[in-house]
C-alpha cells in the first residue's frame, strides 16, 4: 500500500515541519520570557490579525503533517498484526484531518 | 532460525539498552503522546477565542489533580520530542554524530526532559 507521504518526500516533510515548529516555538518563548503572561484579550487581539492568523494556520499545518508521518512511522514499524495498519491508518488520516478543519476553522473565524 | 540449536542470550535482567536508543525511544513514545493532546489542544483553541467563562474552565481543568497529571506528561513529552527533535537535525547536518558526542547528547536529553517535566510543579 502506497501512502501520500512516503520515502524521502516524508523525510523532507517531517524536517521542514519541524523547523517551522521549532521557530514558532523559540519566538513563543522569548515573547513569554520577556514581558509579563499575554491576558486573553492580548491573546485574542494578537491572534485576530491577518498575519498572526497566517502564521498559526502554518504552524498548525506544521503541526498535523508532522505527526502524521510520526505516527504513519511509528504503525508501520510496531503494528501487528500487519494487515490492521491500512484501518488504523485511515483512522488517523481522518482525525488529523478533522483536526486541521478544526483548527483552520477556528483561527479563520476569529480573524474575520 | 526455526530448530536451530545454537544458544539464544535474552536475559531482560543483563540487556542493557545503549543510552542513544533509550533516547530514541522516548522520542518516538513522546511524539504518540504529544499526538494524543492534539484533540485537546484543539478544544483549548476553540475556547481560547471565547467567553470569559470559557477560557477559565480550560484553566481550571489544568489546575485539576488529572489536569497536573496530563500537564507533567505533555511538559516531559514535549521536552524529550523537542531536544531529541533538536539533536536528530544537527547530527543531520553532521553536529555531534561521533558517538561519544552521540552518547552525551543523549543523555542530555534524557536528564533535561525529566527536568521539564518538573517545570509545571514549579509554576
Amino acid at each position: 500500500m502506497k501512502f501520500a507521504l512516503s520515502g524521502r518526500r516524508a523525510f523532507i516533510v517531517q524536517r521542514l515541519s519541524a523547523l517551522v515548529l521549532l521557530a514558532f516555538l523559540a519566538g513563543t518563548a522569548l515573547r513569554l520570557a520577556l514581558g509579563p503572561l499575554p491576558t486573553r484579550d492580548q491573546w485574542q487581539a494578537w491572534s485576530a490579525q491577518p498575519h498572526a492568523a497566517a502564521l498559526l494556520i502554518l504552524v498548525v499545518l506544521s503541526l498535523i503533517a508532522h505527526a502524521w508521518v510520526g505516527i504513519r512511522d511509528v504503525v508501520l514499524d510496531y503494528l501487528r498484526p500487519a494487515r490492521w495498519r491500512p484501518a488504523v491508518l485511515a483512522v488517523v488520516a481522518v482525525g488529523l484531518a478533522w483536526l486541521l478543519a478544526r483548527a483552520t476553522y477556528l483561527l479563520v473565524l476569529h480573524a474575520l | 532460525m526455526q530448530g536451530s540449536r545454537r544458544p539464544v542470550f535474552l536475559s531482560f535482567a543483563r540487556l542493557r539498552f545503549p543510552v542513544g536508543a533509550v533516547a530514541s525511544i522516548g522520542h518516538r513514545i513522546s511524539g504518540v503522546v504529544l499526538a494524543c493532546a492534539l484533540p485537546f489542544a484543539a478544544v483549548a483553541l476553540g475556547r481560547s477565542f471565547s467567553e470569559e467563562g470559557d477560557y477559565a474552565s480550560v484553566v481550571d481543568g489544568l489546575q485539576s489533580p488529572a489536569g497536573r497529571v496530563a500537564l507533567i506528561v505533555v511538559a516531559w513529552a514535549a521536552g524529550h520530542h523537542l531536544l531529541a527533535g533538536i539533536r536528530h537535525l544537527l547530527m543531520d547536518i553532521g553536529v555531534g554524530a561521533s558517538l561519544p558526542a552521540a552518547r552525551a547528547s543523549a543523555f542530555a536529553v534524557i536528564a533535561l526532559a525529566v527536568l521539564a517535566a518538573a517545570l509545571p510543579l514549579a509554576a
